[in-house]
């Protein structure tokens, strides 16, 4: 039995918020060597006391922060789960030469969202997506990796969201794993605006996995909050 | 046998926040002393808290409502069955059919005395029967006789404690809740969602019988906290007797509701055998 500061007495072992589990997956391929890495080190930092401010404001969830590093292989920056508020950013480092190998990524989160190691309590967990390239997986493997992930009740339930870094990347790969066509790939066009896509993609991320999935809120919100831009013309206006 | 009903509901601080109602109900009909051998029905339902069950709090209230009172109607003559086959047979066969019809009629009354209003029809969404606004779970336990026979659709939780210690859960668990997604009394294959049990209470004399919606375990800290629970509410009718618990569960719901817990709307039945000793 537990004991309240209130000193209500009552039985079982404690009473505490619903986790909300939210994990990144980070491109670290050797494209994002550089400018980029720094800017996403930057940019997840930034994101943290964003997240802790909004788990501070709602009344419901428990962010559990977790992120996998990934290029030729995925290995996990945090393993195990971490309340936001306790956490302190380690710069992920990219791997030399590393490929955009995502479809093993996926397979990884897939496992920590088994139904053996997922609370029965937790709510849909909040997956995030950062690349600077296209899936560089052998034929079949990045495939293969989403239906693992999408293949358990919570991989299906999850939100998902994606960030492209450079327009380039903003590919139908990332549509596919989003899994819904009303819900856009958020783009940052310049190092500067990562920071501003991950506050963007994370608050919603967490907003919808507390209140639930409304597809068209949380699309309308994203188009808003990062407008897609049109695609570079074929004359550069400047100099006409 | 003689039981003393207590019972709860608090609105979730995550509902006030976002303007919404407390969705969850509870009720009972018949006499918790069951004097006569009359039946006692005890339900709670949670209505469904996303906008498109916008009626969800008045579904839940007409679910309980209608379980309870089909539920002493259709098992008053179960009392002296010889087994449990007989009592699930009747759960299955005519009381189960008989909760959702009767639920889904009660559905189109209210709908007649007070139809959608435009702000209300701006969350339905396309396609979506009326009974939809109204969803709902639902927690079901009648007592009769040697029996308890019991019926859940949807999340929440049931406790049976034994005298001897040994907490069941009495309805089988369904793989399909997981998260934010429930099965509901709204789903037009309804009946087929439905769990049920009937259990002999010579057998297995319980003291203690805790009915509740998904605020409850979802604010729970350990997995799983079915043991914890159900160890130290028998602890507690020992050690501080029946009256203490019923003054007690308001808080425990309430604490359930806060945002230290699921912040979700809780509500709790609870149920004690009389006159346990207690100790000295």
């Amino acid at each position: 039995m537990t004991i309240s500061q209130g000193a209500t007495i009552m039985p079982g072992g404690g009473i505490s918020r619903r986790p909300l589990h939210f994990i990144v997956m980070a491109d670290c391929s050797g494209s994002m060597a550089g400018e980029k890495m720094q800017a996403l080190n930057f940019a997840i930092a930034e994101m943290l006391p964003n997240l802790v401010a909004w788990e501070q404001e709602q009344e419901k969830a428990q962010i559990l922060f977790r992120a996998v590093a990934f290029a030729d292989t995925p290995r996990w920056h945090i393993e195990e789960p971490v309340p936001v508020a306790q956490l302190r950013w380690k710069p992920l480092h990219h791997v030399e030469r590393g490929r955009t190998n995502m479809g093993p990524a996926f397979r990884m989160v897939a496992e920590a969202l088994a139904p053996d190691r997922l609370e029965r309590r937790a709510l849909q967990p909040a997956l995030l997506l950062v690349t600077d390239g296209l899936p560089t997986d052998p034929p079949g493997q990045f495939g293969a990796g989403l239906s693992a992930l999408l293949a358990l009740p919570a991989g299906r339930a999850a939100v998902r969201l994606a960030v492209a870094i450079g327009r380039d990347a903003d590919s139908e790969a990332l549509n596919r794993f989003i899994g819904d066509p009303q819900v856009p790939v958020l783009v940052a066009d310049s190092t500067d605006e990562i920071a501003d896509r991950l506050a963007t993609a994370s608050i919603a991320l967490s907003r919808m996995s507390e209140v639930g999935v409304d597809r068209d809120a949380l699309a309308t919100q994203l188009l808003r909050a990062a407008p897609p831009k049109s695609p570079p013309s074929a004359v550069d206006d400047s100099i006409v | 046998m003689d039981w003393h009903l207590f019972t709860a509901s608090i609105q979730g601080t995550a509902h006030r926040a976002a303007a919404l109602p407390n969705q969850d109900a509870v009720g009972s009909r018949g006499d918790p002393a069951q004097a006569g051998g009359a039946p006692l029905a005890v339900a709670v339902a949670d209505g469904h808290g996303d906008p498109r069950h916008f009626r969800s709090g008045r579904g839940s209230q007409l679910a309980v409502d209608v379980a309870c009172e089909l539920g002493c109607e259709v098992l008053a003559g179960m009392g002296g069955a010889a087994g449990p086959d007989p009592v699930r047979a009747q759960l299955a066969q005519r009381l189960l059919p008989g909760i959702v019809h009767g639920w889904r009629a009660a559905v189109a009354e209210d709908l007649d005395h007070r139809p959608f209003s435009a702000e209300e029809l701006r969350h339905r969404h396309p396609g979506d029967d009326a009974v939809v606004a109204y969803g709902t779970t639902l927690l079901l336990a009648v007592f009769i006789g040697r029996w308890l026979a019991v019926a859940q659709i949807g999340d929440g939780d049931m406790l049976l404690v034994e005298a001897g210690g040994r907490v069941a859960v009495p309805v089988p668990p369904d793989p399909s809740l997981h998260g934010r997604f429930t099965t509901s009394l709204c789903q037009d294959d309804a009946l087929a969602h439905f769990r049920v049990g009937a259990l002999d209470l010579d057998q297995a004399p319980a003291e203690v019988l805790l009915l509740a919606t998904d605020g409850f375990g979802n604010a729970q800290a350990t997995e799983p906290w079915q043991p914890g629970v159900g160890a130290d509410l028998l602890a507690f009718v020992r050690d501080r007797g029946i009256d203490w618990m019923g003054e007690q569960l308001p808080s425990w719901a309430a604490r359930c509701a806060s945002a230290e817990g699921s912040g979700d709307d809780t509500t709790l039945a609870l149920l004690v055998r009389s006159a346990p000793p207690l100790r000295p």
